[in-house]
């Protein structure tokens, strides 16, 4: 009834708002309820002024009383329009504010963008730049799976905190793959894992002074099983609800974990913090400390916030916005080559400075190690003479390596060169030792490595499993085939080469003629032609 | 010569005189290279050991002007140093043979041979070694007949025995003499691992090269570590002389003694065979050192090597080792013919028996070797 009330005030209040009494008549002739009373018939309109009168008198109250009941109406259905509006537009921000697609998240999203791009640039600029081989085995592993979690975990917040609008509808968006797994064990708890690894190998390598006995890609899994254990779980259970929440028996084991691994990181670092490193691996180890504890600690004020405020809008767009911001800022703070590859990381990006490519002597400060001075001496050599008598001095030294470089044999003599450069750091000083020591086993020792030596079975696992890296006899059996096979196989050469004789001269002296017969048939080189082999590289910038 | 050329040509810009040399080195290298598009490269590959050295030392003797006297000489060091090693070796082996609790009686040296044991042995371990006097080859020949050392010997595949040790034993009296100059035989059975690359300029038929085929041998490391340098030699090769000791299927690596050594010479091979630039490249397979395999053939069945596990020996005697040898041989044969696809249908692929010591063999060996190369070229020329 009210709303044909309406309809009827509507209808008669289409003509400017007033009442059209002729409407009204007609109406009632109609027999249609007015006032939910009866229908009067009209009395003729001879003898009944009087009644007209006062049916005119009633019809006037009621055309008053219409007209306010109109407006009442009126102003009724305006409220309810405007309400509904109002919660129509409330429902969208709502919506925006928690399911993403506001301004603050594609600023959120472009500055996880740009930084991932920094940290990319980072890490592989130095290796372009300054054209060094690509590291083998754990000390490239490593960094790079720093760099995969990084990008795991900024795609996981990005996606878990939905930040843009996404319809839930395929698998793949599932809050279970991002929150859980990618967030996890592939994003965060990947990064913790690996820095792990890498700051126990700085605690065997420097306290303990011995290598690490487990190869990363076991002992890496093997750090990471906690966190998949917990996402397996959490796969299982099912304990989380539509807006990606969990609730309180579950948050706090989720969020002891990377506690407990912060925490561990905290303990090994304070346990080799007395060690003096030379390449700043404390001051980033720290760093990454801080960065991960602050980004963490923001985290479950986010988490804790989101879930006793849930109806205030503004706070979830905050946090998600805060939430991305920092854990880009963490990737970047977070990563660093100094464990893995000491010298790349005191390598400039300048371009001008390309060529003064560091060797681990020079970046230890070794007297001594670089390039020839004027104030080495010439050697008056006989090919009579014992080899490694002659090996000591520098400019024969360097003369024997570039020849052996040529016929693709550097590597002995490259070896040699730095097993004298250790030799010369004092026996008080084992940091030093250490470094160098790792340094000579990542280039020459490893199996697979760059300039790997042709040393026998037993003399390599010798130094692989030695338990003193700062002993001063650790190359010795190394050195001592080295320089046999050298003797045996390439002195013979060297004197019948080009290299000896440019020697001779430089030496300023006569060309011996009894040695010169024979210079030009030396059956070492010439139609080797290798522009880009590591030894080539190597002495050019030695 | 390009190279060296290059560098001597930066050095003396301001001098007329060395400008002139400069300009004669030019016109040598442009004959040269003019020389070398008719030189045809081999390769010499194989696992650590194999006999590549050997081969290469054959064919200087052969087609070259042979060792000088002054090389000869040059060769002292090295078979002195070889004996040395090889008393370190047996020495050092039987110590820690005699540490288990049944080696002990086997394996330990007897009261008096002990100290000399200690002295050779640190000898052995130096860098210089002395020149072998009487003395000392007393003492070495004490502790090699010694039985405890015999034994170790016979244990020798679990050490790094050299396949010389024997020969220069028996020998080492007229290896200690005075005036002593090696012999051809002493320079081929002397064992030196080869570093890096060697290479070698020869024409089989003689050193006129206008007629016969100008070969460039190279000779590398077989080692792990020396297989890198390996991929710097192979563009442009004519034929791959592979170089497999089929007496090693019971011996482990040097650079690795967990591992066989015939079943990693499986291994190099198949990945030889795979490279793209050998698509074309004629293969020469050497199976060598048949010499100690005849030997050892009836001491050591061919199963304890993983490959050869299906082997049925079959009777005694001469027809062992020639079944012996002939299983081996379809063993490879097969390993080829896995590893070949459509694009190497046109290549051609040899075998043969070689005992690297040989002269008369390895010479006979490479005649066959370059008529199927020649043929081979008259065959790509399209004359044939």
């Amino acid at each position: 009834m009210i709303s044909i009330d309406t309809h009827l005030a509507v209808q008669s209040t289409s003509n400017d708002g007033r009442i059209d009494f002729n409407r009204i008549q007609r109406n009632q002739r109609r027999n249609i309820t007015v006032d939910g009373g009866e229908v009067r018939r009209p009395v003729s309109e001879s003898g009944v002024d009087w009644r007209r009168a006062e049916v005119r008198g009633v019809a006037l109250v009621k055309k008053d009383g219409d007209r306010l009941m109109s407006r009442l109406k009126k102003k009724k259905t305006e409220e309810a329009a405007s309400r509904l509006m109002s919660r129509l537009k409330k429902k969208k921000t709502e919506e925006a504010a928690s399911r993403g697609g506001c301004p603050s998240d594609y600023v959120a999203l472009s500055v996880s963008i740009i930084s991932f791009v920094f940290l990319f640039l980072r890490s592989t600029l130095p290796f372009i730049i300054h054209k060094v081989p690509r590291p083998k085995g754990s000390s490239f592993w490593l960094p790079t799976v720093q760099i995969i979690a990084s990008f795991n975990l900024l795609l996981s917040l990005a996606m878990s905190l939905n930040i843009v609008r996404f319809h839930r509808r395929h698998w793949w968006q599932s809050c279970y793959l991002w929150g859980v797994w990618v967030n996890g064990p592939l994003g965060f708890g990947l990064l913790l894992s690996s820095r792990l690894i890498q700051v126990t190998h700085l605690y065997f390598v420097f306290v303990k002074r011995r290598l690490f006995p487990i190869r990363s890609y076991i002992s890496l899994p093997l750090a990471l099983l906690p966190w998949v254990a917990w996402a397996a779980l959490l796969e299982i259970k099912q304990p989380i609800n539509n807006h990606c929440h969990m609730g309180t028996q579950w948050a706090v084991p989720h969020m002891s974990l990377p506690v407990f691994y912060i925490a561990a990181l905290v303990v090994i670092t304070g346990a080799i913090h007395h060690i003096e490193f030379k390449f700043d691996e404390l001051k980033d180890l720290w760093r990454a400390i801080l960065f991960s504890a602050f980004s963490f600690s923001v985290w479950v004020v986010a988490y804790v916030l989101n879930e006793t405020h849930e109806e205030i809008k503004w706070l979830q767009v905050t946090t998600r916005f805060m939430l991305l911001v920092v854990a880009s800022c963490l990737v970047v703070a977070f990563f660093s080559i100094s464990f893995s590859q000491p010298l790349v990381s005191v390598m400039s990006l300048n371009k001008k400075e390309s060529f003064k490519m560091k060797t681990m002597g020079e970046a230890l400060g070794i007297h001594d190690s670089g390039l020839l001075s004027h104030n080495d001496p010439a050697l008056d050599v006989h090919p009579n003479d014992p080899l490694h008598k002659l090996l000591l001095n520098k400019r024969f030294r360097l003369s024997f390596m570039e020849f052996a470089d040529s016929c693709l044999a550097g590597e002995s003599l490259h070896f040699y060169d730095e097993v004298q450069q250790l030799e010369k750091i004092p026996v008080n000083d084992p940091v030093k030792r250490v470094y160098m020591a790792r340094h000579i086993i990542d280039k020459y020792i490893n199996t697979g490595a760059n300039m790997e030596v042709n040393i026998s079975h037993r003399t390599r696992q010798e130094i692989l499993t030695t338990l003193d890296l700062a002993h001063p006899d650790l190359f010795k059996n190394a050195v001592n085939e080295l320089l046999q096979l050298i003797n045996m196989n390439l002195a013979k050469d060297y004197w019948s080469s080009m290299f000896f004789v440019k020697f001779k001269e430089a030496a300023m002296r006569n060309v011996d003629h009894e040695v010169n017969n024979g210079w030009n048939y030396s059956p070492r080189l010439s139609s080797v032609h290798c522009p880009d082999d590591p030894f080539y590289q190597d002495h050019m910038s030695n | 010569m390009g190279l060296l050329c290059s560098r001597h040509k930066r050095g003396n810009q301001a001098n007329t005189e060395e400008n002139v040399q400069a300009a004669e080195i030019e016109r040598r290298i442009e004959q040269e290279t003019k020389a070398e598009k008719h030189i045809q490269k081999l390769l010499l590959l194989g696992a650590g050991e194999s006999g590549k050295s050997t081969i290469f030392k054959q064919i200087k003797l052969l087609f070259q002007t042979g060792f000088d006297e002054r090389e000869l000489q040059s060769y002292t060091s090295v078979i002195h140093a070889n004996v040395y090693q090889t008393i370190k070796i047996l020495h050092d082996g039987a110590k820690e043979l005699a540490l288990s609790e049944e080696g002990a009686s086997k394996y330990g040296l007897s009261a008096d041979n002990k100290e000399i044991g200690e002295k050779l042995s640190e000898i052995g371990g130096r860098l210089d070694y002395p020149w072998l006097t009487e003395d000392l080859v007393e003492d070495i020949l004490k502790i090699w007949k010694d039985p405890a050392i015999q034994e170790t010997y016979g244990r020798g595949n679990e050490l790094q025995v050299p396949d010389c040790a024997d020969y220069f034993m028996e020998n080492l009296h007229r290896l200690s003499l005075p005036n002593y100059i090696p012999t051809k035989e002493d320079v081929l059975h002397a064992r030196v691992r080869t570093t890096g690359v060697v290479e070698i300029q020869f024409s089989p038929v003689g050193e006129n090269k206008k007629s016969g085929e100008v070969y460039r041998l190279f000779d590398v490391g077989g080692q792990r570590n020396e297989r890198r340098k390996w991929i710097h030699l192979f563009e442009g090769v004519t034929a791959v002389i592979f170089c497999a000791a089929i007496s090693e299927y019971d011996q482990t690596l040097f650079e690795d003694e967990n591992r066989n050594r015939m079943m990693e010479t499986k291994e190099l091979f198949e990945w030889v065979l795979k490279q793209k630039c050998f698509q074309k490249t004629s293969f020469m397979l050497f199976l060598n050192k048949f010499d100690i395999f005849e030997k050892k053939v009836s001491k050591v069945p061919l199963n304890v090597c993983e490959w050869f596990k299906d082997y049925q020996p079959v009777s005694t005697g001469k027809q062992q080792v020639e079944h012996a040898y002939e299983f081996v041989k379809k063993k490879f044969e097969e390993l080829y013919y896995q590893n070949v696809t459509c694009e190497h249908q046109d290549r051609v692929f040899k075998i043969y028996r070689t005992t690297a010591l040989d002269q008369k063999l390895v010479k006979k060996t490479f005649k066959l070797v370059d008529e199927t190369l020649t043929r081979r070229n008259l065959f790509e020329a399209g004359l044939l």
